[in-house]
C-alpha cells in the first residue's frame, strides 16, 4: 500500500531523516518505535503532506508529492497529529464535520457523524460544548473519531497516547487494534514499545534518523538486543 | 436631542461594524492588519458615487463597489500578501500600507483630490418617526448592514466554508489535515474581506453625499480602533463596539464639540489595550491575538 525508498528531510541544518525505507502493506498495523527525536513523526508527518522532503513515497502505485496535506487527505491518507490537533474554539460536533470536509456523498456522510457520536457516546454527551472543554482521553477520541469520519484507508496515528492516563491508554490501544478487523491500514507512532508490540502486526525501529532494525512484532519482542534497547530489558 | 444623536451615532457605528469586520476576516485568520481595507473602503465608495452620478440604481452602485474592491483585495493578496506569507508578520502588513498609498495616489489620479458631491436629489428624503428624523440613506445603511452581518454570521457560523475559514484561523496545520486548501480560504478571506469594505464605502459616501481619496484613511483608523476594542480575534467584537464608538463619537461631537471627538474614540482604544488587550468581547487575556 505504501513504499518510501530514501526518506531524508532536513529541518533547516539539522536531519531529520537520513534515507528511510519502509513498507506497509494493506490492512496492516504497523509501528515507527524510538526516542525523542529518532524522527517517527517526521515520517508521519511526510506521508500525510506535511513536510518537504526528498526520496520516494509511493502510497498505492502513485508518488506523493511533498507538502500536498490537501492532496494527500483527499488520496485516503489521514493524521492524527501528536497533540490531537483539535479545533479547540469549535464545538465538538463541528469537530466532526470538519471529518467530512471533503466528502461529496454529504448525506451519507452527516449519517456517518451520527454514527460517530454513537460510537463514543462521550462526544455524543458533549456534542455542542467546546472542544477544549475535553479532557485529554476524550480529545483523543475526538480526533481520531474525526479522522475516521474523512474514510482514510490509510491512518496515520502520531503518539496517541501521550498524556493519557494508563485506563485510558488501554481503552486506546484496544480501539487501535480493532481497526485491523474494520479493514484500516494504520502506521502508529509510540513511544510505549513494550505496549504497542502487543497489537502491532510489524514495527521499525528508530534512532537518529535511521531504522535501526526492523520486524514482525514476536521477533522484535523475542530479539535481546532490540529488548535492551527498546523495551527495557526482560531478556 | 438625544434620541435623535443615537439615531445618528448607530448609523455611523454600523459602517464602523462592516469595516473592522473587513479587517477582523483577515486578522483573524492571517494575523495580519491589512491596511489596504481602508483604501478598498475609499476606492468601493468612488465606484459607488460614480455608478450612481451615471444614473444607474443603488443596488447596481453597491454591487459596483463591492466587486470593485474585491478584485483589488484579489491582487493584494497575489501580489502583497502571498509571496510573503512566510515572512515575519510586518512584512505582509507593510506590503499592504504600500498598497494603500498606491490605491490613494490611484484614486486622486482620477477623481481628483477635491471633494466629490452628490447632487442633493439623491437619497435626500427624510422619514420623521415621532421626535426622530431618519434620512432614506440613513435607514439604508442600517438595515444593509444588519443584512451583511447576519450574511457573514451565517457563512462563517454554519457554512462548511465558514467552518473552514475559521480552521485556517486556529490552526492552519490542522486544517490542511483536514483537507482545507489553507491558500484558498486565505484567497477567500482577502475576497470577503474585501467585498465588504467596498459596499461599506459605497454606504458611507451615499449617506454623506460627499468623498474624497482620503475618506479611507479617516474611518480605516476609526475602523482599526473598533476592531481593537471588540477583540482583534473575535471578529463578533465589532457588532458591539461599532455602534458603541459610533454613539460616543455623536454624542462627544454633539455635546463636547468636534475638536474632542477622535481624544474619546482614540483615548478608549488606547485605555482598552492597556486595561484588556483582548477587547470588550475577548476571552482569556491569551486572546489577545498576536502580535504584529
Amino acid at each position: 500500500m505504501l513504499t518510501i525508498r530514501g526518506l531524508q528531510v532536513r529541518y533547516g541544518a539539522i536531519t531529520a531523516l537520513r534515507g528511510v525505507d519502509l513498507d506497509i502493506k494493506q490492512g496492516e498495523i504497523v509501528a515507527l518505535l524510538g526516542a525523542n527525536g529518532a524522527g517517527k513523526s517526521t515520517i508521519a508527518r511526510s506521508i500525510a503532506g506535511l513536510l518537504p522532503f526528498q526520496g520516494d513515497i509511493t502510497y498505492q502505485g502513485e508518488k506523493l508529492v511533498p507538502n500536498a496535506a490537501e492532496k494527500n487527505l483527499r488520496r485516503g491518507i489521514a493524521l492524527v497529529p501528536e497533540g490531537r490537533g483539535i479545533l479547540a474554539r469549535m464545538t465538538v460536533y463541528e469537530n466532526l464535520l470538519m471529518g467530512i470536509y471533503t466528502r461529496s456523498d454529504k448525506s451519507e456522510a452527516m449519517a456517518d457523524v451520527a454514527k460517530m457520536l454513537e460510537r463514543f457516546p462521550i462526544l455524543g454527551k458533549r456534542r455542542d460544548g467546546l472542544a477544549s472543554l475535553l479532557s485529554g482521553g476524550e480529545q483523543q477520541m475526538l480526533a481520531i473519531g474525526r479522522a475516521l469520519l474523512s474514510k482514510p484507508k490509510l491512518l496515520l496515528l502520531d503518539e496517541p497516547s501521550l498524556g493519557l492516563a494508563p485506563l485510558m491508554t488501554d481503552t486506546l490501544f484496544k480501539m487501535i487494534a480493532q481497526f485491523r478487523d474494520e479493514g484500516l491500514t494504520v502506521l502508529l507512532v509510540e513511544q510505549k514499545a513494550r505496549q504497542t508490540l502487543k497489537i502491532v502486526d510489524r514495527a521499525y525501529l528508530l534512532e537518529t534518523g535511521r531504522v535501526v532494525t526492523s520486524g514482525t512484532a514476536q521477533a522484535l519482542i523475542d530479539d535481546p538486543t532490540v529488548s535492551d534497547a527498546f523495551l527495557g530489558g526482560t531478556h | 436631542m438625544l434620541i435623535q444623536q443615537l439615531v445618528n451615532g448607530l448609523t455611523l457605528g454600523a459602517v464602523y461594524t462592516l469595516l473592522a469586520l473587513s479587517f477582523s476576516l483577515v486578522m483573524g485568520i492571517l494575523g495580519i492588519l491589512n491596511l489596504a481595507i481602508a483604501e478598498l473602503f475609499m476606492i468601493g465608495g468612488y465606484l459607488g458615487f460614480t455608478l450612481i452620478t451615471a444614473g444607474f440604481p443603488l443596488p447596481v452602485a453597491v454591487l459596483g463597489g463591492m466587486l470593485g474592491a474585491a478584485v483589488i483585495a484579489i491582487a493584494i493578496e497575489k501580489i502583497g500578501y502571498q509571496p510573503l506569507r512566510d515572512a515575519p508578520l510586518v512584512t505582509p502588513m507593510l506590503s499592504t500600507l504600500g498598497f494603500s498609498i498606491i490605491l490613494q495616489n490611484v484614486a486622486t489620479n482620477i477623481w481628483g483630490s477635491d471633494p466629490a458631491q452628490l447632487p442633493d436629489e439623491y437619497f435626500g428624503k427624510q422619514y420623521a418617526l415621532g421626535p426622530v428624523n431618519i434620512g432614506e440613506m440613513q435607514l439604508i445603511v442600517l438595515v444593509a448592514t444588519v443584512v451583511l452581518v447576519a450574511l457573514v454570521a451565517y457563512i462563517v457560523q454554519k457554512t462548511p466554508m465558514g467552518r473552514a475559514l475559521r480552521a485556517v484561523a486556529e490552526n492552519r496545520e490542522v486544517a490542511r489535515i483536514l483537507g482545507v486548501s489553507a491558500d484558498r480560504l486565505t484567497m477567500l478571506a482577502f475576497i470577503l474581506s474585501g467585498s465588504l469594505a467596498g459596499v461599506a464605502g459605497v454606504l458611507i459616501a451615499l449617506h454623506y453625499g460627499t468623498i474624497t481619496p482620503y475618506l479611507g484613511v479617516e474611518i480605516g483608523l476609526k475602523a482599526i480602533a473598533v476592531m481593537v476594542i471588540g477583540g482583534t480575534r473575535q471578529i463578533w467584537g465589532a457588532l458591539v463596539a461599532g455602534p458603541l464608538i459610533g454613539i460616543a463619537e455623536v454624542l462627544t461631537v454633539a455635546y463636547g464639540g468636534s475638536q474632542v471627538r477622535d481624544f474619546v474614540v482614540y483615548g478608549f482604544m488606547i485605555l482598552i489595550l492597556l486595561l484588556r488587550p483582548q477587547g470588550l468581547l475577548g476571552g482569556a487575556r491569551s486572546d489577545q491575538g498576536q502580535r504584529v
